[in-house]
């Protein structure tokens, strides 16, 4: 008797948090975001400031972008690692659009229709060829950054001389410390793209393309539309992700974006996504990048300095996916 | 009884012939569905019944034949178009994704929305109600209330998902693929009491299987396809499970012999 009480007891309480994390793939990035902003605090007095945090969180709206449209393609079982020369493009194109005289609202739309046509590129080979599109965008990884360098004569800046216009303000500039008019770009676009894939239609076929075509299709859902319309987001908020860094710096490196494919793709992955697609969810990839530029920032703060930045972000990467596959295996308990 | 001669079909097919580079898949195949009743489709593997099947639903395109629905001559080009007609396939791994629950997935393709214009959304508390309710109808049992996961559910509750799914949405055709494989003998059961209901609901169901024992009860006729082409098309009441068995395993011939002793029979 006090056996079977023990046991029905037991099994339950595991289950449950199977549960919890099935129903929110958020939930063990938020815990371990909580446990190293804690460890980090306490190490650092620095670390928790307003300062720092503004910071962090500027850092955030501007990589953060990426990382909406690389979990929402990734969601629907596809990648693109062109992001980060896709955000270059963009950024010079804006830039020297803005150099020229054309308005600042027309070159960022200019600049946005370039992004997207990047990620159209990207689907219709991907998508019509039927080649993976890992490779198809490492590709375009490697085409596009090589089409800014050669394009800028090597590696030139091209910086923005004029002046601070209104347009430029709202786009990414201080109001107050270190928070940035992009933080209301991110978190606007961030709660936007929760809503479409959480309570819409449209978001429901994007878990089940990635999740089951076949079923996707055989359910009638145009898996091809789906997906291409998803390359041509990711595309378009690497482009966004562009301008409003260049708003900050009104400067472009054209190396600007290096790496930060696989770092959106880690972050997704920490957030909860799964690699192959049907699971995952903005807000876990937001939490997931919050722990990258976290750590980015503590290491520096701490003293250890940037330059163990990514073996961190490694280790990082690969206990989260040990832990997010435990947990979805509790929740068949 | 199903009286052939009276009675339009739902569907015919006919001459259905299907190449892939130079293997013939279907050969001048004649398939009729008509309204009620339940077809078991069997033959060995690779003996076309799959390719059939996806010529059936849109998913191929015949090399050469015609399909009519309800006497009407059509071209299938897409799953959305024999969806829409009302054709649909339940397979547990074809049509269920399984990261998705329960009433996600009954109403994949038809979500129930509210709101207006672009700002239409979810309507996820009327679905998981209606989805409670609509399986219960049918006498579909589970533990777990429909905003679980698919992956939680056993083979047997799977198929019974996609069962309920076509038997709530007006469909008049529903395939299924190996409902029965890998299943327990108790889930196997309660497939078969589900296409039973969906038969007494007014559903023609097309059961494909290797195995004649889980069809027999069922089905009210079987068509036995071999390489590619249909060697047998029996009534139930003319044909013992050892027959078709035979059939499956010896070929045309002994479907030749069975098909006479029961002309002199009549």
């Amino acid at each position: 008797m006090g056996n079977t009480v023990l046991n029905t007891k037991k099994i339950p309480v595991k289950r449950v948090i199977g549960k919890k994390f099935a129903k929110y793939p958020e939930l063990g990035a938020l815990t371990a975001f909580i446990v190293l902003f804690i460890i980090f605090s306490l190490l650092t007095e620095r670390f928790a400031s307003l300062l720092n945090l503004g910071g962090i969180l500027s850092l955030i709206s501007e990589i953060g972008l990426v990382v909406i449209g690389v979990t929402f393609l990734m969601i629907s079982g596809e990648f693109d690692i062109s992001v980060g020369s896709n955000y270059a493009v963009s950024a010079v194109t804006f830039g020297i659009l803005l150099n020229v005289g054309v308005p600042a609202a027309l070159a960022i739309f200019v600049s946005l229709i370039i992004g997207s046509f990047i990620g159209f590129i990207n689907g219709i080979i991907t998508l019509k060829l039927g080649i993976p599109s890992f490779i198809v965008t490492l590709g375009a990884l490697m085409f596009w950054r090589g089409f800014v360098l050669g394009s800028s004569g090597g590696g030139a800046y091209v910086r923005y001389i004029g002046p601070n216009t209104p347009f430029i303000i709202a786009l990414n500039q201080p109001f107050s410390g270190q928070f940035r008019t992009s933080l209301f770009w991110f978190f606007g676009i961030l709660i936007i793209f929760y809503v479409i894939l959480t309570k819409t239609k449209y978001g429901n076929s994007v878990y089940a393309v990635g999740g089951n075509p076949d079923a996707a299709k055989a359910m009638g859902i145009n898996v091809y539309r789906v997906k291409l319309t998803n390359f041509i987001i990711t595309g378009l908020l690497a482009g966004f992700a562009g301008c409003v860094s260049f708003a900050r710096f009104k400067a472009v490196d054209p190396y600007m974006g290096k790496g930060m494919e696989l770092e959106s793709i880690a972050a997704a992955v920490i957030g909860g996504a799964a690699l192959y697609g049907g699971f995952g969810s903005v807000i876990g990839s937001f939490i997931g990048y919050s722990i990258v530029a976290m750590i980015g920032s503590a290491l520096v703060m701490i003293g250890i300095g940037a330059f163990w930045f990514q073996s961190v972000i490694g280790l990082i990467l690969i206990v989260a996916v040990i832990i997010n596959n435990r947990m979805r295996r509790l929740e068949k308990l | 009884m199903i009286d052939d001669t009276n009675k339009i079909p739902l569907v015919k097919m006919v001459g259905i012939s299907k190449d892939y580079s130079g293997v013939h898949a279907l050969r001048s195949v004649d398939f009729e569905i008509y309204k009620g009743e339940v077809i078991g489709l069997l033959g060995d593997n690779g003996a076309g019944k799959t390719t059939l099947i996806k010529v059936l639903l849109g998913l191929e395109q015949p090399t050469s034949g015609e399909i009519f629905l309800e006497g009407k001559k059509v071209k299938m080009n897409s799953a959305s178009q024999s969806r829409a007609w009302g054709m649909e396939a339940a397979h547990q791994t074809l049509a269920l994704v399984p990261e998705m629950n329960i009433a996600r997935n009954f109403f994949l393709g038809r979500e129930i929305t509210k709101g207006y214009g672009p700002f239409k959304f979810l309507d996820m508390r009327e679905m998981i109600k209606i989805c409670d309710e609509k399986l219960t109808e049918i006498g579909i049992k589970r533990k777990i209330s429909s905003d679980n996961k698919v992956s939680f559910l056993s083979g047997g509750e799977k198929q019974s998902i996609c069962i309920g799914r076509a038997v709530s949405f007006g469909v008049k055709i529903l395939v299924l693929d190996e409902p029965t494989a890998a299943l327990s003998i108790n889930e196997t059961n309660k497939v078969l009491e589900y296409v039973i209901n969906a038969k007494k609901l007014g559903l023609s169901v097309v059961f494909i299987t290797h195995n004649i024992y889980h069809v027999y009860s069922v089905a009210d006729r079987f068509v036995i396809l071999e390489e590619g082409a249909v060697i047998g098309n029996f009534r139930k009441e003319d044909v013992t499970t050892e027959q078709i068995i035979d059939v499956i395993s010896k070929g045309k011939e002994i479907a030749e012999k069975i098909i006479s002793t029961n002309i002199i029979k009549t």
